[in-house]
């Protein structure tokens, strides 16, 4: 398996992206409702938020963490600045998927090498990054995916 | 000053703070009142007394003077990640036009009130940079317990008060930078035109691949910057809270803001900020209330708070008013701007340290300040709920 990992680290993120995969990212349109997005949450860990419907240009993210900001009873941090800390499922002012999304995304391209792109992730404390080309997903290198293929599970 | 001592005071100053603040958050009042309370507590007038030592003196070669200057730093740092640019290019019309008769109502009742006392132009001026900015935290809790966040009025005081924050900072920018006019404009453009191309670098590099191991470093860098801006907003006679604010600002569209965001808060809130308002409370004299001086403390009080609250609700509803709000919603939006809290006390503790206030005024203000802090803090929630109610939907 050493051997197999060392290997792994030296391919590049393109080849090791399964094609099928390209066509069951989880994706919604930025200004898609709140009861979608959470009806596509109850089965999917993360939601790649894009500019509009068919659109693959990528805008942001949804993760589970930040639906459990939102379904928490609303705690304010102790210096409220900026007006995201209003927007809450509670209060009925989180309408869009835009409100809640991460708009700032660290992402890796189809020509990056696994390796670095795992740094990355160690560095940035994500397990989940999309693969952009030209602005549009094509796909994501997660912790999970990178197990698979490691056990030959794909 | 000796290290035992220091620690001594940190170690007691962090603990009260965190007690007050505890025991405020839970009669849902700001913890920061708290932590001031704290202060006023350790500070040169009660245990200072007692023990006979100067704790926490505000005299600047202290080392807690410094933490409690960088603490500032922090917070307007943090305030600059958390509002961001986008924030400010999704504001709309609404909220710049509110926003723009709030800053400048405010800001022309604190000046009048700087010409009644008989203060000349530069202190009056400072007063009306006190009066601009709004720290709506108190707002927001008040508004979700009334279930009216989600409403028109909710929505504009959230927005206003962002804008608010930006606003009144280029104003204290412009209008309290150091030499002649002529100079300070040249000055002050090659800031904004540096922060605009830091700006632009920033969002042209999107595309640009980022160097896998520099995101380790990111932290260290975003809070070297943040000092490195602050630096060179104070080297063009700007104050070092222009500058870290701007640097949030810019940071606001790197990739990694969320960590840095959450980084900054954390360093912040657990020893930095903290400490500021613990030395701001110290720093609160009571000699300023002394009898020789009590008529004109007394005048100086009986303008400034009603008129930093008045000067609030008649700018934020008149430019509510002006986007179409009915009387009764225009005028909720302006009570729910009167709290002041954070950005208030940076800012008059910024004009000291610049040297606009001193001396005996110095403390007269910054008391004001905290007075006016602490009262707007308190009545705002009982005055919003008894003249504003959320629409049955």
């Amino acid at each position: 398996m050493e051997l197999k990992l060392k290997e792994l680290h030296e391919k590049k993120v393109g080849d090791i992206l399964d094609e099928k995969l390209r066509w069951n990212l989880p994706l919604l349109e930025k200004d898609a409702d709140i009861e979608c997005l959470l009806s596509v949450m109850a089965s999917r860990d993360h939601v790649w938020v894009v500019e509009k419907k068919n659109s693959r240009k990528i805008v942001g993210v949804v993760t589970e963490n930040d639906i459990l900001r939102l379904l928490s009873p609303t705690i304010l941090p102790k210096y409220v600045f900026g007006s995201k800390y209003g927007v809450s499922i509670e209060h009925g002012t989180a309408k869009k998927v835009e409100d809640i999304m991460c708009g700032q995304l660290i992402k890796c391209e189809p020509d990056d090498k696994v390796g670095d792109v795992l740094r990355k992730m160690v560095n940035s404390g994500l397990r989940r990054l999309p693969v952009v080309e030209d602005g549009e997903i094509v796909g994501e290198i997660t912790a999970r995916y990178i197990i698979q293929i490691l056990l030959k599970k794909r | 000053m000796d290290l035992q001592l220091l620690l001594l005071e940190l170690g007691i100053a962090l603990l009260l703070a965190r007690i007050f603040g505890y025991a405020f958050e839970r009669v849902k009042q700001p913890a920061v009142i708290g932590e001031i309370l704290a202060g006023i507590i350790v500070g040169p007038f009660i245990m200072g007394r007692i023990f006979g030592i100067n704790f926490i003196s505000p005299s600047i070669e202290q080392p807690v003077d410094a933490i409690a200057r960088i603490g500032i730093i922090l917070l307007l740092f943090l305030s600059g990640i958390d509002t961001g640019i986008n924030e400010i290019k999704n504001a709309g019309k609404s909220g710049l036009i509110t926003s723009a008769f709030d800053v400048g109502i405010a800001f022309l009742f604190g000046y009048l009130v700087g010409t009644f006392m008989g203060y000349d132009t530069l202190h009056s001026i400072a007063i009306g940079n006190i009066f601009s900015a709004t720290s709506v935290g108190i707002t927001v809790r008040t508004l979700m317990e009334m279930n009216a966040l989600h409403t028109n009025v909710g929505n504009l005081i959230l927005t206003v008060a962002v804008l608010d924050d930006i606003l009144g900072i280029v104003v204290l920018s412009i209008t309290l930078g150091k030499g002649s006019p002529e100079i300070l404009i040249v000055k002050i453009t090659i800031f904004f035109l540096v922060f605009l191309a830091i700006l632009y670098g920033l969002y042209k590099s999107q595309g640009l691949k980022i160097r896998t191991n520099l995101s380790r470093f990111a932290l260290t860098l975003a809070i070297s910057f943040c000092f490195l801006f602050s630096f060179f907003a104070m080297s063009m006679g700007l104050a070092a809270i222009t500058g870290s604010f701007f640097a949030g600002l810019l940071l606001s569209v790197v990739p990694q803001r969320k960590r840095i965001l959450n980084f900054v808060r954390q360093i912040g809130e657990v020893f930095f900020i903290p400490i500021f308002f613990v030395w701001v409370g110290s720093s609160f004299d009571f000699s300023a209330f002394s009898p020789s001086q009590l008529s004109h403390v007394g005048k100086l009080l009986l303008l400034f708070i009603p008129m930093a609250l008045i000067g609030k609700i008649i700018g934020c509803s008149a430019g509510a008013k002006v986007n179409g709000f009915s009387s009764r919603d225009a005028l909720a939006v302006g009570v729910g701007m009167m709290p002041r809290m954070e950005v208030a006390l940076i800012v008059i503790t910024t004009e000291i340290s610049m040297g606009i206030f001193k001396g005996a005024m110095a403390h007269q203000m910054l008391a004001a300040t905290i007075l006016l802090v602490i009262i707007s803090s308190l009545i705002t929630p009982f005055i919003l709920k008894a003249i504003y109610r959320a629409p049955e939907e």
